[in-house]
C-alpha cells in the first residue's frame, strides 16, 4: 500500500467509509478543493501508485491561530502574523478495509508530512477536527482535546509537533 | 571631428554595460578537496565551468521536484534510491498546503494557548511511536 496525493482519475465514487459527509467530500469536493480552489490537499491510500481504488484518505490544509492571544513571552521575536499550524481536516477509511491498520498508516503519513512541513515552512501544531465518537482514536496518538468547541460540531484536537520530535526513531 | 564625437556620445554609459557576475566562496579544506576531485572527474578546467554545470544540474533537479517527480537512481538489478535533499523538498508540490481560515471560539483559543505554551510537550504515546517508526498498529 502506498499513500499519494489524490489524482483526477481516482475512483472516489465507490468510496464508502460509512459516513455520508466524509464519502460526499471525497466524491464531490476533494479534487476541486485541491486543484481548483486550493483549500485542501487530499492524500489517498491505494494498493500501488497506478491503482485507482481508494482504501482511505486524509485532507490537510495550513491554518493559523491569532498571534495576539498568546502571551508576549511566547511570541517574542515573531512577526505579527497568525501562528501557523497544520489542519487535519478529514481522515476516513473504506468500510471494507477497516481494521487493517489503514487509519494508522494514514496517521503515520500525516506525521511525516507535518514534520517535513515544519522544517520547510515552520509550523508548531497539528489540529484535527474529530468526530466525537472518534476522540479516543485521536487520543491514542497523543492528540489532546481543545476545550470550548460547540457541542454539536466536531471536537477540535491538538498535537504539539515537539511531541513528534521527541519520538525515538 | 563631429562624426567621431557623435559615436562616442551614443555608446552606453560605463555603469550600464553588462558585466559577468563574480562569486567568491569560503570553502573548508574538505569541501575544497571535494571540489577539486569533482573538477578532475568531470574534466572541468575552471571554477566557472564547474559552477555553470552545477547550476544546470540543480535547475533540472528543482524543475523535476517542482513538477512533483522524484529523482531516483536505479541499479541494473532494479535497486532504487530516492534523492531526498531537504532544500530541494522546499519546492515539492506535496509540501505546499493551501492556507485556510480557521474559526476559533474564545474558549478554544484560551485552551489552545494553554496547550501550546506548556513548557514540556506531552510525551509520545505508544501508538504515536509506532506510527512515527513506520510500524504497523
Amino acid at each position: 500500500m502506498i499513500i499519494r496525493r489524490l489524482e483526477e482519475n481516482d475512483e472516489t465514487t465507490t468510496f464508502d467509509c460509512g459516513d455520508a459527509a466524509l464519502n460526499n467530500f471525497l466524491k464531490r469536493y476533494a479534487w476541486i478543493n485541491q486543484e481548483k480552489i486550493s483549500i485542501g490537499v487530499t492524500y489517498v491510500a491505494v494498493d500501488e501508485p497506478a491503482s485507482r481504488h481508494i482504501f482511505g484518505y486524509f485532507t490537510l490544509a495550513a491554518g493559523g491561530a491569532p498571534h495576539d492571544v498568546f502571551p508576549a513571552k511566547f511570541v517574542r521575536g515573531l512577526p505579527r502574523y497568525d501562528l501557523p499550524l497544520i489542519l487535519l481536516a478529514r481522515l476516513a477509511v473504506h468500510q471494507t478495509h477497516a481494521g487493517r491498520g489503514i487509519g494508522h498508516a494514514l496517521m503515520s503519513e500525516v506525521f511525516r508530512i507535518s514534520l517535513q512541513l515544519a522544517e520547510v515552512v515552520g509550523c508548531r501544531w497539528i489540529i484535527a477536527d474529530a468526530y466525537r465518537d472518534r476522540i479516543g482514536w485521536y487520543q491514542k496518538y497523543g492528540f489532546l482535546p481543545v476545550v470550548g468547541a460547540s457541542e454539536k460540531g466536531p471536537q477540535r484536537m491538538f498535537l504539539d509537533l515537539r511531541t513528534l520530535r521527541k519520538t525515538p526513531l | 571631428m563631429p562624426v567621431a564625437h557623435r559615436k562616442k556620445r551614443n555608446a552606453p554609459p560605463a555603469e550600464k554595460r553588462v558585466r559577468n557576475a563574480k562569486f567568491q566562496a569560503d570553502l573548508a579544506p574538505a569541501e575544497e578537496r571535494a571540489l577539486r576531485a569533482l573538477k578532475q572527474d568531470l574534466q572541468l578546467r575552471s571554477n566557472t565551468d564547474f559552477l555553470i554545470d552545477a547550476v544546470a544540474l540543480f535547475r533540472w533537479a528543482v524543475a523535476e521536484r517542482r513538477a512533483g517527480r522524484q529523482i531516483i537512481s536505479e541499479t541494473k538489478s532494479g535497486e532504487r534510491r530516492v534523492l531526498v535533499l531537504p532544500r530541494l523538498e522546499r519546492v515539492a508540490p506535496e509540501l505546499q498546503l493551501p492556507w485556510v481560515e480557521i474559526e476559533w471560539t474564545e474558549r478554544e483559543l484560551q485552551s489552545l494557548v494553554e496547550l501550546a505554551t506548556a513548557p514540556e510537550p506531552a510525551p509520545p504515546t505508544p501508538a504515536l511511536i509506532r506510527a512515527m517508526q513506520g510500524l504497523p498498529k
